[in-house]
């Protein structure tokens, strides 16, 4: 047997004979499972704006920028979104669903869009990006207001 | 894939409900020594390895021991099965055999450690069944690795329990018509009696036929009966794949449990202990659960693995010292010089000698010398390193991705201070291993922070983790010396390395015709953990001895085809796969404008690889635009399969070659993500074309790794064409930034 086989043998040998690992040096238990959290805020206590400025970067940037003179993404930019009638933004393809939705945005209407696309928008080629949590989607919007006013 | 419990049936060989299972019998309770002579004696009369169900509803299920990691093993080795069984292949599917240690891989271990057993007698072949399942068993031999499923499994496993389930249905069908045995003809899952017109399927006589004797060694198909071997079968695995349910270790749940997530820091520098943490702000970061020191990492529990990370990236952390704490690239390259320098030219551990290599290099009327350099390489598998871990009651239970459930669950229980049978580890779909899921560190991490919290935790490496406390491609320093009598003959080589792991004979030069030829190792401490990196020693010996016999066919003045196809006369098998890979290419013929051409042959796991890169320098950069890959594994059995391993291994092989480098600062490894440790995209993705060989239908040589080796000195060949720069350390793009 050449020194694979050999290995293999010590391997069984060491096996038979080794202590179990360690417990930990250290072991800080911030809280238990489903206990709330109490040094967390809640978004609802923290400034929405800024709030939904970080959910949109996690959640709707990769497609969508927020400066007026970005170029289009995958969506369109959502500068000035606030506003707008759906599906007018020159320059930008939107899907027959969105340009014959004949709805214009507000925070409400985001609100209710992000909840879930198609149900408002049935055919928006909008396909990702669906928010679930209320109070994420309410700070979005809050977010997505302010930059009417340059924000 | 279907659940079930493998306590059902094994040791009665009758599923509830009426079904056939076929495994290979060996008798339990023999001790290793014995078992050589014992188990010859008499008659298998246990199932411990069962491969093959079939239902009443005729049903074949293949059960698979090895892993399936993308390289299509699950249908590979069900096709054999099924081949033999004369299985309708609609009716097929397969499933993962359950790591529970009845399920072990003894023909690869074989194929490792005892090649002298693979061509033993008929007669003794039960006596080494039987041996090394038991050695398979003790060694917790669950592997998927090695380029070794088909060629051992699938050969030695698969296709003998297909064909034996074959005869007992035959058996069985003949019992109940009283009609002769070879008279029944199987086909598409039927059986069928033609002179008294008496048909049934496969699952009318399941159940009877597991009440026949099995036999131990029914004989195989020809070539010439092969229905599903050497079809381009698609892969089973493809539509879970391509519609999302497969589930991959990292997409683990526990029904009724809400899971926990962990992330996990180690020491940067290996060896070292971590002595103290400051967690001040993670204490009070979002869905922070726990944040632990176990001595040797750190880890942070929260409600998202977001949150753990985010959380665990703001933990300082204090490390014990090390003797490596210093360590960079040059004092690496140093201590590997002192042991090369040391070695001379003819010290270190000798691995081959013919003639007199020093002594004949000494007298020489022309030498070549040359040094070469690999780097370090980490695996970056798709999939993050996860596991997901429950331990309760004495017991702990593993989700993961793991090329070795067996040795997982060992490592596992070892850690836990628990027995082996107190770990249940439920193996998922891998995504990518390339030799990294070898090891079983993140299983035992994530055991060990499920014990300390007590409830379920799902761990999920960074990429930084990963690139970062992998088990590496050994960086490696070569020298080679080799001489020319006044004739123009190559008459020495000789060769001495610091690096040598698996698989035994990498470094291998026989192949070329040379009357003195040495090759010595010259041992030499890294403090990176070793890892088998997709071909393990091949991939970088492939790149020190290709390129160096490039050098030697330019000192001799010749093309290096016609150089290498000189030296082979006493490897026709290799003078094949050359010829045949020179003619794909076109190689004499004038390369298209503005490109050049470099060869390389290996011989790795079995399978003799050639191939040839198309270059252009493209903005002083090199491009590889085509790549043509003839191969000669004995006997193809899915050459869908086959070529998509081969491309694989090609590109997996160039992203390395182009890009790959882990180097080292202060002790710890420089690179984190793919920012700085790229890979080969898309629109730098060359033509591939793969054809290849069947010369011998008995012995196999493997897929997945031998396409790798090649590609790295064919591209430096190529550059070397194009430029007359001769590359001698990888990666390729360190020399062209």
């Amino acid at each position: 047997m050449n020194r694979s086989a050999t290995a293999l043998l010590v391997a069984l040998a060491i096996a038979g004979c080794s202590k179990p690992a360690p417990d930990p040096v250290e072991q800080i238990v911030v809280r238990k499972p489903g206990d709330p959290a109490v040094t967390v805020p809640t978004p609802a206590a923290r400034d929405a704006t800024a709030v939904g400025k970080q959910a949109f970067a996690a959640s709707c940037a990769a497609c969508h920028a927020v400066t007026a003179s970005a170029p289009a993404g995958v969506g369109p930019t959502l500068y000035g979104v606030v506003g707008r009638k759906a599906g007018t933004l020159p320059g930008f393809a939107y899907s027959a669903a969105m340009k014959g939705s004949g709805l214009t945005w507000s925070g409400e209407k985001i609100d209710t869009f992000l909840a879930n696309p198609q149900d408002l928008i049935p055919g928006t080629a909008m396909s990702a990006g669906a928010v679930t949590d209320p109070a994420t989607r309410q700070a979005i919007a809050a977010y997505l207001t302010s930059l009417r006013n340059g924000g | 894939m279907n659940k079930w419990t493998r306590r059902g049936f094994i040791g009665t060989g009758v599923l509830a409900g009426g079904a056939l299972v076929v495994g290979v019998a060996v008798r339990p309770g023999n001790q290793v020594g014995k078992l050589r002579g014992d188990v010859a004696t008499g008659e298998g009369d246990q199932l411990v390895n069962a491969w093959v169900k079939i239902g009443r509803d005729n049903t074949v299920t293949a059960i698979v021991p090895h892993c399936e990691m993308g390289q299509g093993v699950h249908t590979s080795l069900a096709q054999m099965l099924a081949d033999e069984l004369d299985a309708d292949w609609s009716k097929v599917t397969a499933m993962q055999a359950p790591a529970d240690g009845f399920y072990v891989v003894p023909d690869a271990v074989r194929e490792f450690i005892a090649t002298w057993s693979l061509d033993a007698p008929r007669w003794i072949e039960p006596t080494y069944n039987g041996l090394f399942t038991k050695v398979s068993q003790l060694g917790d031999a669950l592997v998927t690795g090695g380029s070794s499923s088909v060629r051992a499994t699938g050969q030695h496993t698969m296709r003998i329990a297909g064909a034996a389930a074959r005869q007992m249905l035959i058996a069985a069908a003949a019992r109940k018509w009283g009609v002769p045995a070879d008279e029944i003809v199987t086909e598409n899952s039927m059986l069928t009696h033609k002179a008294s017109g008496k048909a049934g399927t496969y699952g009318d006589f399941a159940e009877a036929a597991s009440h026949e004797t099995m036999p131990q060694l029914p004989p195989l198909k020809d070539v010439s009966q092969f229905k599903l071997m050497e079809q381009g079968i698609q892969r089973l695995d493809i539509p879970a794949k391509v519609n999302g349910t497969a589930k991959f270790g990292i997409d683990a749940a526990i029904s009724g449990q809400q899971l926990k997530y962990a992330a996990v820091k180690a020491p940067p520098v290996p060896g070292a202990k971590v002595e103290t943490i400051k967690a001040d702000t993670a204490k009070t970061m979002p869905g922070v659960l726990q944040i632990l020191n176990m001595g040797d990492f750190v880890a942070v529990v929260a409600d998202g693995y977001w949150q753990a990370q985010q959380a665990l990236n703001t933990i300082e952390a204090h490390y014990s010292t090390t003797a490596n704490d210093g360590l960079d690239d040059a004092g690496l390259r140093a201590r590997y010089a002192k042991a090369l320098d040391a070695a001379g030219d003819k010290g270190g551990k000798v691995l081959a000698a013919k003639g007199d290599a020093a002594g004949a290099f000494n007298g020489a009327a022309k030498k070549v010398t040359a040094e070469y350099q690999a780097p370090f390489l980490a695996h970056t598998a798709m999939e993050p390193m996860n596991c997901t871990a429950w331990v309760h009651d004495g017991r702990c239970e593993i989700w993961t991705s793991t090329q070795v459930p067996l040795m997982a669950r060992s490592a596992v229980a070892k850690a836990l201070g628990i027995g082996a049978g107190d770990v249940t580890v439920n193996q998922l779909y891998l995504g990518g291993a390339f030799g990294r899921r070898l090891e079983s560190d993140y299983a035992v991490q994530a055991a060990r922070i499920a014990k300390a919290t007590g409830y379920p935790v799902k761990l999920v490496w960074s990429r930084e983790e990963d690139v970062r406390q992998d088990f590496y491609r050994p960086a490696d320093t070569s020298r080679f010396a080799a001489g020319f009598d006044a004739g123009g003959k190559l008459v020495s080589w000789n060769n001495v390395f610091t690096q040598l792991h698996d698989p035994a004979g990498a470094w291998d030069a026989s192949q070329y015709d040379i009357p003195n030829l040495s090759i010595r190792h010259a041992e030499a401490d890294m403090h990176l953990r070793f890892g088998s990196w997709r071909s393990v020693d091949h991939s970088q010996q492939a790149f020190f001895i290709e390129s160096f016999v490039d050098e030697l066919a330019h000192a001799a003045g010749q093309d290096p085809f016609e150089f290498r196809r000189g030296l082979l006369g006493k490897a026709p098998r290799h003078k094949v796969v050359l010829e045949k890979v020179a003619q794909m290419a076109g190689w004499g013929t004038p390369p298209p404008a503005g490109t050049t051409r470099g060869i390389a042959l290996v011989k790795a796991f079995g399978t003799i690889v050639g191939e040839v890169v198309e270059l252009s320098m493209s903005g002083g950069r090199p491009r590889v635009t085509k790549v043509w890959c003839s191969a000669d594994a004995g006997y193809v059995m899915n050459p869908d399969g086959f070529t998509a391993q081969m491309e694989g291994g090609i590109v997996f092989g160039l992203t390395a070659a182009l890009y790959g480098g882990i180097t080292l600062k202060d002790g710890a490894v420089v690179q984190g993500n793919f920012n700085d440790y790229p890979m080969v995209r898309m629109n730098e993705a060359p033509e591939i074309a793969v054809e290849f060989i069947n010369a011998d239908t008995k012995v196999l040589g493997g897929a997945g790794e031998p396409g790798l080796p090649p590609i790295a000195p064919a591209v430096c060949n190529a550059i070397f064409a194009a430029t007359g720069q001769r590359i001698r350390n990888l990666p390729i793009m360190g020399h062209f930034a």
